[in-house]
């Protein structure tokens, strides 16, 4: 009777109640979400896929109050993190990952780690300048066929 | 409320898109190409009201003026809008670019609404009524427009209470923003440049 409650407690965390911790030696990713006028994805929904399974997700859970999320990927391979919000808001940010080179290239430097849009200034003016010249080639096209 | 790419199901991005070259369509067979300076006027307000941002609680929106546009575009407002949103899409990356149909489709829709129903009395009000009317179809823009959003991601699988809730709550202070700005605009113009609400239709 004793020999047998003692091969339970054992055998490990599915039969044991109590739980315990150890600081991970494996270092954790984290990466910053942000609208496009810079404000954090606070608080929004978070997922991450390992290179083995697209389908079910390694972690789930949801970006801190700035935007932030991190996670703890345990083998090389093409890693997947994808954030989205509840107002139609969705990013995928794709995570090539190497564990064993050492610490330096635990993340590739090639990795588009930061997707954030051009100077707001030069789009406006850009896009205003587009918008203005459809309307003049417009009339052009007018006067010429008149 | 630039819907990214990868949220909506196929099925509403086959529709969006449908509404959104039909509607498109309408809106350029209507327009009057002598016409065309009003209608880059209004596309160009409606591309740069995306970048003022309004922080509501933890929800980041902007003013869309789509009604404005509606109420001096009527139909073109559909095209206008087309190209100010894919011009928002390659320069500030709102919504994706094969979401850009859905996108169209939630301002364009409203847009032309508000612009059958508030458009027509033309001067036959006192300005105060006028002002009353625009503020009424400024809030209604920004309203439909969450609206249609919310049954689209609804639709899409993204639990549609619980985002109609979301969406509606932190676009009503938006709407009542919108309202205000819409009406002021549509007297300012009334009395400056009456030209620019007299539509863009052919005669």
């Amino acid at each position: 009777m004793f020999f047998s409650v003692f091969m339970a407690a054992m055998t490990g965390s599915a039969f044991a109640h109590g739980v315990g911790y150890s600081l991970s030696e494996l270092p954790a990713l984290s990466l910053e979400f942000t609208y496009s006028d810079g404000a954090p994805m606070a608080y929004a929904e978070a997922k991450v896929y390992s290179p083995t399974d697209e389908k079910i997700a390694f972690q789930s859970g949801r970006t801190d109050e700035k935007g932030r999320f991190a996670f703890t990927p345990d083998s090389d391979g093409d890693w997947k993190v994808v954030v989205a919000d509840d107002e139609g808001h969705k990013v995928q940010v794709p995570v090539p990952y190497t564990l064993s080179g050492g610490e330096d290239s635990a993340l590739s430097p090639t990795v588009p780690l930061s997707s954030r849009p051009a100077g707001k200034f030069v789009g406006s003016v850009a896009g205003v300048s587009v918008l203005f010249n459809i309307a003049a080639a417009t009339l052009l096209y007018r006067r010429k066929r008149a | 409320m630039h819907v990214s790419d990868g949220v909506l199901s196929p099925q509403i991005l086959a529709a969006g898109w449908a509404v959104t070259v039909a509607g498109s369509a309408i809106g350029l067979k209507k327009l009057n190409p002598d016409r065309v300076v009003p209608v880059a006027v209004f596309s160009s307000t409606f591309f740069l009201a995306s970048l003022v941002h309004i922080t509501i609680g933890p929800s980041s929106t902007h003013l869309t003026l789509a009604a404005l546009t509606g109420l001096a575009l009527g139909w073109s407002a559909f095209p206008a809008l087309l190209v100010a949103l894919f011009l928002q899409s390659i320069f500030f990356q709102f919504g994706g670019l094969a979401a850009l149909g859905p996108n169209c489709m939630n301002v364009a829709v409203p847009a032309v609404l508000i612009g059958l129903c508030f458009r027509r009395a033309k001067g036959e009000y006192s300005p105060l009524r006028y002002s009353v009317r625009a503020f009424i179809a400024g809030a209604l823009g920004v309203l439909l427009t969450s609206l249609m959003v919310s049954v689209e991601l609804g639709l899409s699988d993204y639990g549609l209470v619980k985002t109609a809730k979301i969406l509606f709550l932190t676009h009503l202070p938006v709407a009542v923003i919108e309202g205000i700005i819409t009406a002021v605009v549509v007297d300012f113009l009334r009395r400056v440049a009456p030209d620019l609400l007299m539509g863009v239709e052919k005669v």
